[in-house]
């Protein structure tokens, strides 16, 4: 139960990040689209729960916001890049799509579809070398599955026996576009499997599911395998923020309430106060910053 | 102590001095150890620069790859972030299609996104340039390409002592830096010090003391020029010869200073007619040194087609010595 009201405070708090972004949006203090994530919290952030900011390193696609934050980025700081403000993890340089954390194990998110995948690779390549113990994680989603950089990553990484996770979060939809569509063949474990890669399905809407698979698999790569988990998750926001082209069914299901309804309410309510709060302050601290100018 | 060598062997010996000073030195590419998966030992890369670094430093940190450039670029661009120094051999600088999106996207973006926090030393080995029929696809040069690109950094060496003293630098240089040599140079055989002392980057070299004519030339081309200018020197053209060595950032005030003296600039490379190293230097003179200028700068590169694959068809593709040697002797009869 403690895991699971962990789980649930970090991802209350991520979701709350990504409302208070969009609102932040809608006022004009995003220069550019935002790409929020909101439905994929529980399998990011039990993934991320598994890893080490000192040794392991995780590289994310365009949706990223809650991967920086989920492996311990300031929340300000964070804020503050995606206002393009002085004081953001790189100043206001990067934005939204870039943000670049090392120093907490978040290596870069990235705006080309499964360009974040290789650098990963690069991430495993270095714990390996230095016996560090550390893994490789890359985040991409079923769009990016469809890249070849995608695949020639997984041949290589079973290749050269590289500890790499990689996490598909399939969300059914690239940008506007169905994934079963853009998709030969959409059993896409099969795929990994193919390639020689360890595989593990994920329910991203089952908090119990999402922890024992991290579990498990992060272990397995650490040992030195490369390891491949198909997360499900829901996209509640949008390809970006304010995007109408392709919006989530009226009875898609929020992975954030069902594992609410599973948890004791005073506690939810508590929680839920603490991340609403906790990320007004960090964008109200983050606009306060000032623009950056060189 | 000097001694001659060639270009395959001083980068060889580099690797050798580099990766046993450093063990995040790493070395990663196609071939590269050769041999891989057969019994039997190294068979030491296709142009023998890598060979022996398996045997001495073991296939942990000389790897070789699938024919995957993407991944293995990438993989390289990932663990320059990480902590590791990769030097990556891209087999012919043609195949840099392949993993364009890394080097463009990625290596070239890494630092500055990052606000400085992310050094990248990377180093990307590649060979340049046509002569042995190889076809239109072994055959470019491609160097201006990658320089246009802000974040990267080239070089293309013409000697052994530039070849293996570049490769030093590369490895400290804050930014990735794509090292272009010359296929038809491997042989060309130098004088080294046994250190192979470091050659900084951004610094072109006087290769002729001259005041007609500033010659600008790149890697082959440079030793062609060379030539012909020995030549010219009996007929009384006195030719200043600037071997630019790095080519982003270029050494512009070399370039201008030897153009104040001269007021004549022919710059001779084997890219691209349009859009290439060659227009970048006289846009250079253009802008900076229009003043010294006695005459319209003059360019000589290969026509802008793809590289023919013929004998005789490629050697006329290339600048030769008549044509250097005419086109200097012409700009001469100018003012």
């Amino acid at each position: 139960m403690q895991q699971l009201e962990q789980l649930y405070t970090q991802a209350a708090f991520i979701r709350a990040f990504e409302l208070a972004i969009g609102r932040a949006a809608d006022a004009g203090h995003v220069p550019g689209l935002a790409h929020l994530c909101c439905g994929a919290e529980l399998a990011e952030v039990a993934i991320c729960a598994e890893l080490c900011g000192s040794t392991d390193q995780v590289t994310g696609s365009h949706r990223s916001h809650g991967l920086a934050l989920a492996m311990g980025a300031d929340p300000i700081a964070v804020a503050a890049e995606i206002f393009g403000r002085s004081g953001g993890l790189s100043d206001g340089r990067g934005g939204t799509q870039h943000l670049i954390a090392p120093e907490v194990g978040f290596l870069t998110s990235n705006g080309i579809v499964g360009a974040q995948v290789p650098l990963a690779a690069g991430a495993a390549l270095t714990a390996k070398t230095k016996d560090s113990g550390g893994v490789g994680v890359a985040f991409f989603g079923d769009g990016a599955a469809n890249q070849g950089a995608v695949f020639e990553t997984m041949n290589l990484a079973v290749a050269l026996k590289l500890p790499m996770l990689f996490i598909l979060e399939n969300n059914g939809v690239g940008q506007t576009t169905a994934s079963g569509y853009a998709t030969g063949n959409t059993d896409l474990l099969a795929r990994a499997a193919a390639f020689g890669l360890k595989t593990y399905k994920m329910d991203g809407y089952n908090g119990v599911n999402c922890i024992n698979v991290a579990s498990e698999a992060v272990a397995v790569a650490r040992m030195g395998a490369a390891v491949f988990i198909e997360a499900v998750v829901p996209r509640l926001s949008g390809h970006y923020h304010g995007e109408t082209g392709v919006s989530p069914s009226e009875s898609e299901r929020d992975p954030l309430q069902i594992l609410a309804a599973s948890l004791p309410s005073g506690v939810v309510e508590a929680f839920k106060k603490n991340a609403d709060d906790g990320a007004e302050t960090a964008i109200a601290a983050a606009l306060a910053m000032p623009e950056a100018r060189q | 102590m000097k001694q001659d060598m060639t270009i395959r062997e001083a980068l060889n010996k580099a690797h050798h001095q580099v990766m046993a000073a450093d063990n995040s030195v790493i070395v990663i590419g196609e071939d590269i150890v050769g041999g891989t998966g057969f019994a039997g030992e190294e068979r030491g890369g296709v142009f023998g620069v890598t060979a022996g670094l398996a045997t001495k430093f073991g296939t942990g940190r000389v790897i070789d790859t699938p024919i995957s450039e993407t991944a293995f670029v990438g993989m390289a661009v990932g663990a320059a972030m990480t902590g590791l120094k990769p030097i990556v051999e891209v087999m012919f600088c043609d195949f840099m299609g392949v993993c364009f999106d890394q080097l463009m996207n990625q290596a070239a973006k890494a630092r500055f996104l990052s606000g400085d926090r992310v050094l990248m030393p990377l180093v990307i080995r590649t060979t340049m340039g046509a002569g042995d029929s190889s076809g239109a696809v072994h055959s470019q040069s491609l160097h201006a390409m990658l320089a246009s690109i802000p974040g990267l950094t080239v070089v293309c060496p013409s000697t052994p002592a530039d070849a293996a003293g570049l490769l030093k630098s590369a490895l400290k240089h804050p930014d990735p830096v794509l090292m272009f040599e010359h296929k038809g140079l491997y042989d060309y055989t130098g004088d080294v010090a046994d250190s192979l002392p470091a050659v900084p980057i951004g610094q072109g070299r006087l290769v002729l003391e001259g005041s007609d004519v500033t010659v600008v030339a790149v890697s082959a081309m440079l030793h062609r020029c060379e030539t012909v200018a020995l030549g010219l020197a009996s007929k009384g053209i006195s030719v200043e010869l600037i071997d630019p060595r790095t080519i982003r950032p270029i050494d512009s005030k070399l370039i201008l200073s030897s153009l104040s003296k001269t007021g004549r600039l022919v710059v001779i490379d084997e890219g691209p007619e349009f859009g290439g190293f060659a227009d970048s230097v006289i846009a250079l003179a253009a802008s900076e040194g229009f003043a010294y200028l006695k005459a319209a700068p003059v360019k000589i590169t290969p026509p802008q087609t793809p590289t023919p694959y013929g004998r005789a068809l490629e050697k006329a593709w290339l600048p030769d010595e008549n044509k250097i040697a005419t086109t200097l002797t012409e700009m001469m009869t100018v003012a």
